[in-house]
């Protein structure tokens, strides 16, 4: 008998199948899952697993706002799901945090927003004081309370999102990757919080990616694969002795690549850039060298994605200058730096607009010649794996394979430089080390690579040179040549490139 | 256009205050089609605006209303004729086709008073919104007793006005990543929408379901909602009531007269 099996259940899913309206295949598939009372319940698995499914399911939204197919019972609480009048009575106790902040954020401030649910509890104004600061220290948002929610990073969202259920003080929470764009710091900081509210007696189901400190404080951990339960154990168990096993898998690093002698193919001398009076980058220089790839890493907010919006034109200097292979990123136009740098951005959905696969590809090709563009679609296609999904309709892959179409749309129209702002944001780790192979093989052909992340084992892993911001300036900047971080598997690795590669043009 | 945090007279007003006068500038701009009229109405607005040192917000929107009034004044050129003729599209001295479309003053002052009246609204909506915190906005529905489909159709609303631009400024810029020039002009800006538009609606439909679950999740359908802050109306609301009431007397007056 655990030391839980004292505690009531307070979330409990008996035989659990489910499929989507339209779908002919189940999305949950005979899950049995018991939550108890002060217990974090940890989840993980591959994308498409099942997990976001398994959420709803838990939430009880898969019973009320869902139609499909439900088999077996949901009990919130010792009561069905299904004998909750609505969502709202739901909400009184359990909160949910969703896998997309940005859809979560309603009001115009970020007080406004974490106040916005205590409003509803029927608490004293007092309670509702109390509660409303607590959270928000506890989630380091205070600094933010007159900000507007949808002028935030994503990070700064997310917490965002966390507060406002969090806020609600309800007995069950059920947690969407929560921390997936969250700085080190600032998962450290929920998952104190997490355990502090277990240590209350509020049940946790969490899912997410990163093994990292969430995980850390779980009771339990979960695999799903294929909408089922397959694995489970205690955290440290199943990350020790098998948990990669199942498909979580931490990407193979390619060989780190000397610096090349060559000039840098991004110079920044004094750059300082201020929106609407708010200085977001205050005066940094930087210089990256041809065949190198960057990690530029910090807490959120500290001014990654806006310095790496001057590499290709999105984004002017305030003050200060910005070279790019040659080119005054400050007055070159957007169009002209695009055949030079590629930016593919966090959310592939954001550029996602054809017909087909093939069509998505070819617009950039289009656009910078107006000929045919048949050959490097395939083989922009062939290099992400992609290719035998060449006539399907882009937003119906699954988000890694989205992820690799995006890749796909910039490394055709051959760029020196690949800016990729969080390359593997709620992709699972087979899928973030497909993207990191790509990009490996990329570097290895003469390419830059310059990613945004908060992926501490990616740039363990990966990156020849780390740049990490705060505060809108750099404040660490080193090569990391000379060590070889995964000496076993570097030393095997097809990705190992010459010394030479780093200075070969990519065209 | 969203609430812009500020600590103006305007801002500090009773919520219901704030609406009132919207509604009252809506009323009034209905109540005429006299140019001069809805031209007072709407320098009193910006007056206003400008007393709550917000007008420089208001006129973020000149752009749009001017391209409105030359929409406008495009359409009433060439669907009306009446009053005097100022002047013609087609000079007279062309061949064949002079003196075609021919420019008369009740087109031009059609033209204008649309203007006027849309200008007069939008400003007056566009006050209220920017200085009141949508909650507070919510709390003042809850009074008035509207159903709380419509008070969250009104929040949402809202909330989509900043999120759809910013998504739009951030597709359009994940587009022109790709190279992409879709030209100057009015050719090039519709042409530009396509590879904007379809991820634009794609992306927002796809948050609907997200913030449909936020809203109810949070209890904003549970009608028992206590305002952290206490909105009570002060001496200042009374006075721009009293404002309002003279302004609106003097206004029919001189419509009457």
């Amino acid at each position: 008998m655990t030391p839980d099996a004292g505690r009531a259940i307070a979330l409990s899913l008996e035989g659990i199948s489910y499929t989507y309206p339209g779908s002919e295949s189940p999305a949950l598939d005979g899950i049995n899952l018991d939550v108890r009372r002060g217990e974090i319940v940890f989840v993980t698995g591959p994308t498409g697993a099942g997990k976001t499914t398994l959420c709803l399911a838990a939430s009880g939204i898969l019973y009320h706002e869902y139609g499909g197919t439900l088999n077996g019972a949901i009990t919130i609480l010792g009561k069905s799901a299904r004998d909750y009048r609505s969502m709202a009575e739901i909400g009184r106790h359990v909160g949910v945090v969703f896998d997309d902040a940005d859809a979560q954020l309603i009001f115009s401030t970020v007080e406004e927003e974490v106040a916005s649910g205590l409003e509803n509890l029927g608490i004293s104004r007092e309670e509702m004081r109390r509660r409303l600061r607590q959270v928000m220290e506890a989630t380091g948002i205070t600094d933010l309370a007159d900000r507007a929610p949808h002028t935030l990073s994503g990070g700064q969202k997310q917490r965002v999102a966390i507060a406002a259920t969090l806020a609600l003080g309800t007995e069950v929470l059920v947690l969407d990757e929560p921390t997936a764009e969250l700085d080190a710091e600032a998962t450290g900081a929920v998952s104190a919080l997490l355990r502090r509210l277990s240590g209350e007696g509020t049940a946790v189901l969490i899912v997410e990616q990163k093994l990292g400190a969430i995980a850390a404080i779980a009771d339990r951990m979960l695999l799903v694969e294929g909408g089922a339960i397959t694995r489970e154990g205690s955290p440290a168990q199943m990350i020790q002795d098998g948990l990669t096993k199942g498909g979580a898998v931490r990407p193979t690093a390619p060989a780190a690549v000397p610096p090349s002698e060559a000039p840098p193919i991004i110079s920044v001398r004094g750059l300082v850039h201020r929106y609407d009076g708010v200085m977001a980058i205050g005066g940094l220089d930087l210089d990256v060298a041809p065949g190198e790839i960057v990690a530029v890493v910090g807490e959120n907010g500290s001014g990654k994605t806006t310095l790496v919006k001057h590499f290709n034109g999105l984004l002017r200097p305030t003050k200060g200058s910005v070279f790019v292979d040659g080119l005054d990123a400050a007055t070159a136009p957007v169009a002209t730096l695009a055949r030079h740098v590629g930016l593919v951005f966090q959310n592939p959905d954001t550029m996602l607009f054809a017909e087909t696969v093939e069509g998505e590809v070819a617009f950039g090709l289009r656009n910078i010649d107006p000929g045919d563009p048949g050959l490097p679609v395939d083989a922009a296609l062939a290099e992400v794996g992609l290719l035998h999904r060449k006539a399907a309709y882009p937003r119906s892959l699954s988000r890694g394979e989205r992820q690799r179409l995006a890749i796909a749309c910039v490394i055709a129209m051959r760029p020196k430089v690949i800016v990729l702002d969080e390359p593997t944001t709620g992709l699972d780790a087979r899928e973030s080390g497909r993207v990191m192979d790509i990009l490996g093989r990329l570097r290895y052909e003469g390419h830059t690579v310059v990613m945004v992340t908060h992926d501490m084992h990616l740039v363990e892993n990966y990156a020849d040179h780390i740049v990490r911001m705060e505060q809108g300036r750099i404040v660490r900047d080193e090569r990391t040549y000379g060590e070889e971080p995964c000496p076993k598997l570097c030393s095997t690795s097809p990705l190992r490139a010459p010394s030479t590669a780093s200075t070969r043009s990519p065209n | 256009m969203q609430y812009v945090t500020l600590e103006s007279a305007f801002h500090r007003l009773h919520p219901l205050t704030k609406l009132i006068f919207a509604v009252v500038v809506v009323a009034l701009a209905v109540l005429t089609s006299d140019t001069v009229m809805l031209a007072a109405l709407v320098g009193a607005v910006v007056a206003v605006a400008a007393a709550g040192g917000l007008a420089r917000d208001l006129l973020r929107q000149v752009p749009l209303l001017l391209s409105l009034a030359v929409s406008l004044l495009a359409l009433t050129v060439l669907t009306i004729r009446s009053g005097d003729t100022l002047g013609y599209l087609v000079p007279p001295a062309v061949p064949v086709i002079g003196g075609a479309f021919p420019v008369t003053a009740g087109a031009v002052d059609l033209a204008l008073a649309m203007s006027l009246r849309f200008a007069a609204m939008l400003f007056a909506f566009q006050l209220l919104v920017i200085s009141t915190q949508p909650r507070d906005l919510v709390h003042v529905m809850d009074h008035l007793r509207m159903p709380v489909d419509y008070t969250l159709i009104f929040l949402i609303a809202l909330r989509f006005i900043p999120s759809l631009q910013l998504e739009g400024k951030r597709i359009h810029e994940a587009q022109l990543a790709r190279a992409y020039n879709p030209g100057r002009g009015p050719v090039g800006r519709i042409r530009g929408l396509f590879p904007i538009i379809i991820p634009l609606v794609s992306n927002s439909l796809g948050k609907t379901t997200v913030l449909g679950l936020t809203i109810d999740l949070r209890g904003y359908r549970s009608g028992t909602r206590t305002p952290m802050r206490k909105l009570a109306p002060g001496r200042a609301d009374a006075a721009g009531i009293c404002c309002m009431g003279l302004a609106v007397a003097g206004y029919l007056a001189v419509l009457v007269v």
